[in-house]
């Protein structure tokens, strides 16, 4: 048992199948009779839809229907709500939610919007139609930027929110702060962007929607991140009982938050495959998912840094304005406020934080969570502000940094902006970064690189960061007399490998061999409720609850034991898969007891067959902080601009580690995240057309193979958390937290000899060589 | 995609027939840039005529004068043709260099010059090389062959044959790829003949162009050294997304020194 | 137009398709061959590399009628049912999948890549995937397991 026991690096049980080609995903999916969909898209950043002329289209070879705004307001079907977990203003007046429905009503907002749904016996079909459809449009003067939105005599977006202002937000104590700027030997200020980047996974989104009359119920096949949550939104769009629809989500091929949110398109095949009585299918193409995939990031902030004359940081002074696109997506207004407030300051000990922000609607594509929503722009803030303190008043970065990290001893403690920070070891994970990354060597590195003629940099970027997503879970256990088990978890794994930590957590508990663990995730149907994929939650939430429902198994085959063994429930103790009475010495394996739970004659007369049977609902009290740091040495050619980030070293503090495999992937992942919007990924709007100019994969660039440095990580195991029965801290969205800050701080400890202080993200070869020529260029 | 007529016709006579006789038609070479605008439906030809079956578009010959590639050769052919990289090790280097293995195995040279991106890598090479065009029905220096923005000297309906590359004392390419696409931002080819030194330049304007003034300075001392100094005007270059005119500027005497070196050093 | 034919996975095929059926759409929708996944419209991700003639190219570029009379192996055809080819069990040893989704192509390129190069080393694995995105794993596992799985398969003659 032990090779599968918990921190093993047990390999994938989903690999096969993934490995074969015999993974199943959205497009994979066919159905007898289907029926293709494919969306008009509104080509205007802003304009009012004058008219749809539809009438040669309809007659078109193959077209089945066509659905425009004015058809869905017909059907009087209610707009999509938004289930941001901050609701209100400052005023505690609700925030401004305009209505967004699945189909622009009369005007378009951004580009992509949709505009008209087709359905054909093709998809080809489809298109052609599509293009056929004449919509009239009175062009509107868009803006797509954030700061631009607030500024008087902008473009308003919706006629009855003034200002584009959705909500302001703030978290902190304010009167502590200033009086803590007011006092301080030093400022350092710094207004930076948090660039707006997308997911980009490679299998774009996509669903089929099928309608049975018969029991007037809905089954749903769909690229999602989130079954259950979505599901009570569509069902709230099309006014139905959320039990007459079905969500099933099959093999997902990436998510990173961008399947996360309630989208237009599922609830408009679920009306057409009603009206058509026929299974209706879109997938969506690249170009598609450019414009019609949410957006992450973008925010304009200003961060001030107050310290003492010894570098001993006082306060900390944020405000942001986040761009919320043209609508509340499913989380958007949370990304910007509590999102980014909450790990305000990272690992530092800051006796007062001030957080405030405002969330802005502009012509864009909504923004919605993106792999860590609102932490990696604060860890970005914060990193940034101390890099540039400790150059202002020429202290080494490293010690800097070193002399305000939380101690230990310190721990636990609830910082400033309320998060309770538990378990952990900051100084710790740093000099072991430190350690690491071979200081010794640097110089001569640095030396190597100058007669290549490159400078070389580095930066060591600790982070703390908070994650759990929703805040409830559920796990099922089935047992079946052949000895399989079932195992059904409502949060969902879009490739972070559930299949396997999940069972490899039951197994390990209850001793029994994982591979006679059956995987359940992402169907309605499987679970009471789900909160899907989040937040890091995997493992926190879904593997808390797999493991609570181990407990519970436990429990009740202890009493099953103690029958067996002629012996009480309270002499019984259970290890290594087997249940020992304390005072005979007398054990049964859990299997035995598992086999015997389906013969009513060998169970307690108040247990019956089939007991072990377990569903349990785990509920989060208070969320986890994983922390680590993160460093990284660079090249940078002065010639080009262009950067190598050539090696990097992580050490993270996630708890428990359950698979060290799977927890690896998910640090270089997110590293790779990190480093694309460091240094390529930018989602671009033209300012005056409110094109998106970043359409495709010929122009968002994304990390290759040859883009990502060696990375070495290493865990740090000794400070579990207390807040869930695993002790795992989450370990999906830390490495987006680290690797701008580290990257960027790197590329401009490069610079420093240049006079570079700053650079906006991505920091892309021609900006970097127009920041080193500094002056010598004309803007 | 829209609908097509697709025809494959195994030699020059019969694609002629077939490109007279439709309406619309346009040749089918490796397709990797012509497939991708046809799916997004940005091009609708009413014919495919697929040539890259044509025997007598395909083939490497050289001699000790010049290297003769089949315009139906693929990126990946001449990368690894041991003809090429012994006599113009730069074209090998930069064929290897176009796109990526799956691309470099369909794309070919006659449909990447025919179709004339400005940023492809190839017109650098024949304009540098001073190659020519070899089509059914004429010879074409590659200077004349390369007329404006995705725009070539081919009449409708001729098609490429060849390209025949005089061969050169050293040469070298560099590139500087675009992050997203790896199309040249800028690519800066620097040839040494007998008679003088050529250096031509992609990526960086409507189409390939030669820089005369580092021309200039290389005639007088071909190392990388002779080009401090020198700059080259923007205006009148790309600016994108991705590159402003004076980063391409800046680019173009950093790259041509860069190939110098290379050209030195093969 | 004339009935198009050809080897896929070593069976011979016959198709009558459009002119504009893609390679990638002959695969997935006329011969069920799933595991062949489209990710972009541009050639760029190399979701549905396959081998055709035994070089990799990329099916979502390459008309169906251009394969007549080629062989294409996909990735349900690289190793025998039940078992895996070198390069797929270099990839689950390494951890080089997490979605799943680039996974097949990424691996048609890599097998074709350690073909071709007799001495594979880290640069060359990063140059040969060039054409072939990643979105889940930071690639540092999927080049030990190119790196790997092209050992193994020199091992095993498969070069």
């Amino acid at each position: 048992m032990e090779k599968y026991g918990i921190g093993q690096p047990v390999r994938r049980k989903e690999d096969v199948r993934f490995l074969t080609g015999k993974g199943v995903y959205i497009d994979d999916i066919s159905r007898p009779n289907l029926v293709h969909a494919v969306i008009l898209r509104s080509p205007h950043a802003h304009a009012k839809i004058l008219k749809i002329d539809s009438s040669e289209a309809q007659t078109m070879p193959g077209v089945l229907a066509i659905v425009t705004g004015q058809d869905w307001e017909r059907e009087d079907f209610a707009p999509i709500p938004t289930r941001s977990a901050v609701k209100t203003k400052i005023s505690g007046a609700p925030l401004n939610q305009p209505p967004r429905h699945c189909l622009a009503i009369e005007r378009a907002r951004y580009v992509g919007e949709p505009v008209a749904l087709i359905v054909a016996e093709s998809s080809a079909q489809a298109q052609d139609a599509a293009e056929s459809i004449e919509v009239d449009y009175e062009e509107l003067e868009p803006v797509t930027d954030q700061v631009k939105a607030l500024e008087p005599g902008a473009p308003q977006i919706w006629d009855d929110i003034e200002g584009n202002i959705c909500l302001d937000f703030e978290l902190g104590d304010k009167q502590a702060t200033d009086k803590a700027f007011a006092a301080a030997d030093h400022v350092v200020s710094l207004e930076l962007r948090n660039n707006r980047v997308t997911a980009v996974p490679i299998e774009t989104r996509g669903a089929i929607a099928e309608y049975d009359a018969a029991s007037d119920s809905y089954l749903l096949h769909n690229a999602t991140q989130n079954v259950h949550a979505n599901r009570a939104t569509f069902a709230d769009v099309l006014k139905i009982s959320p039990d007459k629809l079905h969500h099933v989500a099959p093999d997902v091929g990436g998510g990173f938050g961008a399947k996360n949110s309630g989208y237009p398109e599922p609830p408009l095949l679920l009306y057409a495959a009603k009206k058509l009585g026929r299974p209706v299918k879109w997938i969506a193409d690249r170009n598609e998912s450019f414009q019609g995939d949410t957006h992450g990031r973008d925010q304009a902030s200003k961060v001030e840094l107050a310290l003492d004359s010894e570098g001993k940081f006082l306060a900390l002074r944020t405000s942001t304005i986040g761009n919320l696109g043209a609508y509340c997506f499913t989380m958007g207004p949370f990304t910007p406020t509590a999102g980014s407030a909450r790990t305000q300051g990272g690992p530092y000990d800051i006796p007062a934080m001030f957080y405030s922000a405002i969330a802005a609607f502009t012509n864009t594509m909504p923004l919605d969570p993106y792999r860590g929503a609102g932490r990696p722009e604060a860890s970005f803030q914060i990193e940034r502000v101390v890099e540039l303190a400790a150059r202002e008043l020429g202290i080494d970065p490293v010690e800097l940094r070193a002399r305000n990290l939380m101690r230990a001893d310190t721990l636990p403690r609830k910082t400033p902006m309320g998060l309770d920070v538990d378990t952990g070891d900051f100084p710790q994970l740093f000099e072991r970064t430190l350690k690491m990354s071979d200081r010794e060597g640097y110089a001569k590195r640095v030396q190597e690189s100058r007669a290549r003629g490159l400078r070389r940099g580095f930066a060591i970027a600790p982070y703390l960061e908070c994650s759990g997503g929703m805040p409830k879970e559920f796990a099922g256990v089935t047992f079946a007399s052949d000895g399989t088990i079932t195992l059904s978890v409502g949060s969902q794994s879009t490739g972070m490998g559930h299949e396997t930590s999940l069972p490899q957590i039951l197994g390990a508990r209850l001793g029994v061999d994982m591979d006679k663990i059956a995987y359940v995730q992402g169907d309605t149907d499987a679970t009471p409720l789900g909160g899907g994929h989040g937040g890091s939650r995997g493992l926190e939430m879904g593997g808390s609850a797999v493991m609570t429902a181990a407990n519970d198994i436990i429990a009740k085959a202890r009493h099953i034991a103690a029958h067996m063994l002629n012996s009480t429930p309270d002499d019984i103790s259970f290890a290594n898969g087997a249940f020992t009475d304390v005072k005979t010495d007398q054990n049964i394996a859990m299997e035995d007891v598992i086999a015997a739970s389906f013969e009513q004659g060998r169970l307690p007369s108040d247990m019956e067959p089939g007991c072990l049977d377990t569903g349990v609902t785990y509920e989060r009290e208070l969320i986890t902080c994983p922390n680590g740091c993160h460093a990284a040495e660079v090249e940078v050619d002065p010639e080009t601009g262009s950067i190598n980030v050539e090696r990097y070293w992580v050490v993270d503090d996630f708890g428990t580690i359950i698979n060290p495999l799977l927890a690896e992937g998910q640090v270089m992942g997110g590293i790779a995240q990190g480093l694309g919007q460091a240094l390529m990924e930018n989602i671009v709007y033209d300012e005056e057309s409110g094109q998106l100019v970043t359409g495709s994969l010929m122009d968002y660039a994304l990390p290759r193979a040859d883009s990502m440095p060696n990375m070495q990580l290493a865990f740090f195991e000794d400070a579990p958390t207390a807040k869930n029965p695993l002790g795992v801290k989450g370990a999906g969205e830390a490495g987006c937290c680290g690797a701008p800050p580290a990257i960027v701080n790197a590329v401009l400890d490069a610079l420093k000899g240049d006079g570079v202080t700053h650079i906006e993200m991505p920091l892309t070869p021609e900006k970097v060589w127009r920041a080193i020529a500094g002056g010598k260029l004309s803007p | 995609m829209y609908e097509f007529q697709y025809h494959r016709p195994n030699s020059l006579e019969d694609a002629a027939k077939l490109f007279d006789a439709a309406g619309d038609p346009q040749y089918l070479a490796g397709g990797q840039t012509l497939i991708p605008v046809m799916k997004q439906r940005l091009a609708m030809p009413s014919d495919l005529i697929d040539i890259g079956r044509i025997g007598d578009l395909h083939g490497i010959t050289a001699d000790k004068n010049a290297l003769t590639i089949g315009a139906m050769t693929t990126h990946a052919q001449v990368a690894s043709c041991d003809k090429v990289r012994e006599s113009i090790p730069a074209l090998a280097s930069l064929a290897n260099h176009i796109g990526d293995p799956a691309v470099r195995n369909r794309g070919t040279l006659g449909g990447s010059i025919a179709n004339n991106d400005p940023a492809a890598d190839y017109p650098a090479a024949l304009v540098a090389l001073g190659a020519s065009v070899q089509t059914t029905s004429r010879e074409i220096a590659a200077e004349a062959f390369f007329t404006g923005l995705f725009e070539t000297a081919l009449e409708e309906g001729e098609m490429i044959v060849k390209v025949t590359f005089p061969v050169t004392d050293c040469a070298g390419y560099e590139k500087f790829p675009n992050p997203a696409s790896r199309y040249a931002t800028v690519g800066v080819f620097v040839a040494r003949t007998k008679e003088r030194v050529r250096v031509a330049v992609t990526g960086a304007g409507l189409s390939v162009f030669r820089a005369g003034d580092i021309e200039a300075a290389l005639e007088t001392d071909f190392s990388p050294d002779a080009l401090d100094g020198i700059s080259i005007s923007a205006d009148g270059l790309n600016s994108d997304l991705h590159a402003s005119a004076e980063y391409r500027a800046n680019l173009i005497i950093v790259l041509a020194r860069r190939a110098a070196a290379k050209a030195n050093a093969a | 137009m004339p009935q198009l034919s050809l080897s896929v996975n070593a069976r011979p095929v016959s198709a009558d398709v459009e002119p504009r059926c893609l390679l990638s759409n002959l695969l997935r929708e006329h011969l069920g061959l799933t595991g062949t996944h489209i990710g972009c419209d541009t050639s760029q991700c190399g979701a549905c590399v396959v081998l055709v003639d035994g070089k990799a190219i990329k099916s979502c570029t390459m008309f169906a009628h251009q394969a007549e009379g080629c062989e294409v192996t996909t990735i349900e055809g690289l190793a025998g049912e039940g078992t895996l080819h070198p390069m797929q069990e270099a990839f689950r040893d390494h951890h080089a999948l997490q979605c799943g989704f680039c996974t097949p192509g990424m691996i048609m390129a890599s097998v074709a890549l350690a073909r071709d190069n007799p001495a594979l080393d880290e640069a060359a694995v990063c140059k040969g995937l060039e054409g072939n995105l990643c979105r889940c794993t930071g690639y540092q596992n999927i080049i030990r397991a190119v790196l790997a799985g092209a050992k193994s398969m020199r091992g095993k003659h498969d070069v």
